[in-house]
């Protein structure tokens, strides 16, 4: 029986209850500042000796008071987080970061201040491409939230502090990457719903002691027997979000998720921080240039009149190549949540890419509910067919 | 030796039975029912007692369909999309397109050298399905399977804005009251059910043969819209119900025979010519 207060207990435990911890925290005094999507640098927040907290939605929540303030054909994960918010679920939190990722998150965050009124709030702007500006602009940007935080603290945010913060973030995205190594053999020794409980638990940690919990799970992970089953396929999933298991257990009927590419999944811990002189200059292009999120546009070049079309699409998906090599990926789900304009673009391409690759892969909608999970079994199964 | 095919469709259920040599032996559509998954025992005794044979006769039996989950005398299920296409390659074997509109779905299957390589699925919405045509017609008080004749009378059809079936409803109320004649409204609605589909279907590429199966496919209106829409040949079989059970036999069949050529038994699992009674998704 494996020890329930560590390791992949520990994260499943947490992935159940994930505002325990930070709850504990807070009644010892620290403050919590909630972020809903990855592009915050929490370096930023970890540094100032606040505890960042990942909000989510629910899958398994009607949205019914998001309905007073936002559209319906909207961003189905805004439409949950925003009701979440408003049904009181994340009361805890003494601020909220937000950045401008997707239209979306902006005017949602917006909304969401207004009604609920954190003693913190601050939205970061950023850029949409990677031209030269961009990178000026979003240091600035990020230097206005270092500017508010620290009033926020009441403290000043030094150099040497923020450096540290980075090491240990930095720390937490190489033991990530080790942890997804270990999905390599066939079969992998942790499945992709361990996975997801396992980054999960991190989002819902300080950065420390979710360093402390990787440490565990990965000597767990490469010491036990009885670890996933082998299956016929080894897929990859591309996604905004994936967030809750019942997803992932969709695709793990019949086959091995073996690299999820969404922020429940490597996407955040693929890269490190670059240690700069001036820490921001790190920051700003780890954030901006670094993650590989729909939401950020990458042309191969900027300004030709006639492009190849295949050079562009080795700037924009090359780095899911090493993906599918490394991990003898043989199948991919590009699984889009309705709404979402940023990947729906990025759909055609992406599966042309994969066709050049020689890997299968299919595209999935779903609008963010548990009940429409169940009819999109025919779709996978259907898929892992085609594979076989 | 025999080889069933079960496909549990959202209206219908088909089965077909099978001998070694490919020969059909027997072939039945009943009614799926609301508790469909409950008649499919008689729906498959029905055909037992067609081709003069018992359940234990049956070599491996693979259920397919929306209601392929729960059938307690199946060996294996097997998605109505793989089956389709194995069906339909079976009956035209240069189809590179086979495009079903079923009851509750509407699906298109890329397929190369008779196997499925791509697809496509409606979401879940009764728009661009037979649904849409059972309501409507309801609405118009006719019957669906007059639907076709009635349109192929048009001379100038009605441009129906609405896929949502709902809103087509309202919109197909106000161009009765308008004077629009029956046909030219029936033929507009036939027109926007394929427009629908034909969206769908252009996500893959489209290749010739081009064939065109499930219960709207008996529907000439149908097939005309669908041509027109698609701008090519449209190939549709004698029965275009049967081709994702004949699709399963055919499965059954193979994949029998690969056992048997490996020296392995053939896969069965113990079956019961009874009611469904669990509904578990765990189940299969």
């Amino acid at each position: 029986m494996a020890d329930k207060s560590k390791g992949l207990s520990k994260a499943s435990e947490i992935y159940q209850n994930r505002s325990h911890r930070v709850k504990e925290l807070k009644a010892e005094g620290k403050k919590i500042i909630g972020y809903p999507c990855m592009y915050v640098p929490l370096e930023i927040i970890t540094a100032l000796d606040l505890a960042p907290y990942r909000t989510y939605g629910d899958i398994r929540e009607p949205v019914t008071e998001a309905d007073r303030a936002l559209p319906t054909a909207f961003c189905p994960i805004m439409r949950t987080c925003l009701d979440c918010a408003l049904k009181a679920k994340d009361d805890f939190l003494d601020g909220m970061v937000a950045i401008h990722s997707c239209d979306p998150q902006d005017k949602t965050t917006r909304v969401w201040q207004s009604y609920v009124s954190y003693p913190y709030f601050h939205l970061i702007d950023m850029p949409g491409t990677l031209r030269t500006e961009s990178l000026e602009y979003f240091k600035g940007q990020l230097n206005d939230f270092r500017k508010t935080l620290e009033s926020f603290a009441g403290k000043e945010l030094s150099s040497d502090k923020l450096k540290a913060a980075i090491e240990l973030h930095n720390r937490q995205r190489a033991l990530v990457r080790e942890l997804y190594k270990l999905t390599k053999p066939d079969p992998p020794l942790i499945s992709g719903t361990e996975m997801l409980q396992v980054i999960k638990a991190l989002m819902s940690l300080p950065a420390a002691e979710g360093n402390e919990l990787l440490g565990q799970v990965i000597s767990e992970v490469k010491e036990r027997t009885g670890g996933p089953e082998k299956k016929p396929a080894r897929l990859l999933i591309w996604s905004s979000t994936v967030d809750d298991i019942d997803i992932m257990q969709l695709f793990e009927a019949g086959a091995n998720v073996v690299m999820d590419e969404s922020c429940g999944g490597i996407r955040a811990y693929r890269a490190d921080v670059k240690l700069t002189d001036d820490p921001l200059d790190g920051l700003t292009h780890y954030y901006l240039e670094e993650i590989t999120c729909a939401r950020t546009f990458r042309e191969a070049v900027f300004g030709e009149a006639r492009k190849d079309y295949i050079a562009d699409l080795d700037s924009r998906f090359g780095y899911l190549k090493g993906f599918t090599r490394e991990w003898n990926v043989n199948g991919a789900i590009l699984f889009l949540v309705r709404y979402c304009d940023p990947f729906a673009f990025e759909m055609p391409d992406l599966k042309d890419y994969f066709d050049h690759l020689g890997i299968p892969s299919t595209y999935i909608e779903y609008d963010y509910t548990q009940g429409s999970l169940a009819p999109l079994r025919t779709r996978v199964e259907a898929f892992l067919e085609t594979i076989d | 030796m025999y080889f069933a095919g079960v496909d549990i469709g959202s209206t219908m259920t088909k089965i077909v039975l099978m001998d070694t040599s490919g020969k059909i032996l027997s072939t039945i559509k009943g009614p799926t029912g609301p508790e469909h998954r409950q008649l499919a025992n008689e729906v498959m005794k029905m055909a037992l007692e067609q081709a003069n044979l018992e359940l234990d006769d049956i070599s491996y039996v693979i259920a397919t369909g929306y209601g392929r989950l729960n059938v307690p005398f199946a060996d294996r299920h097997i998605t109505e999309l793989t089956c389709h296409a194995r069906g339909v390659s079976s009956l035209f074997p240069n189809v590179r397109t086979a495009i079903d509109i079923g009851g509750q779905d509407a699906k298109c299957m890329k397929i190369n050298s008779g196997k499925m390589v791509d697809f496509v699925m409606n979401d879940k919405c009764a728009a661009g399905t037979g649904r849409f045509l059972e309501i409507l017609a309801t609405t118009l008080g006719i019957k669906l399977e007059d639907l076709g004749d009635i349109s192929l009378k048009s001379t100038k059809k009605v441009r129906i804005s609405n896929f949502c079936t709902i809103f087509a409803q309202q919109e197909v109320v106000s161009q009765l009251s308008a004077g629009e004649k029956l046909e030219d409204i029936i033929a507009g609605l036939h027109d926007a059910l394929a427009s629908r589909v034909a969206g769908l279907v252009r996500r893959l590429k489209i290749e010739p043969d081009v064939v065109l199966t499930g219960g709207v496919a008996k529907n000439a209106g149908i097939v005309k819209a669908m041509k027109e829409n698609l701008g090519c040949e449209l190939l549709v079989p004698e029965d275009p119900l049967l081709t994702g059970a004949l699709g399963a036999a055919i499965l059954a069949k193979e994949h029998s025979a690969k056992a048997t050529a490996k020296g392995e038994p053939i896969p069965t699992r113990p079956r019961r010519l009874e009611k469904a009674t669990f509904f578990s998704k765990e189940t299969g």
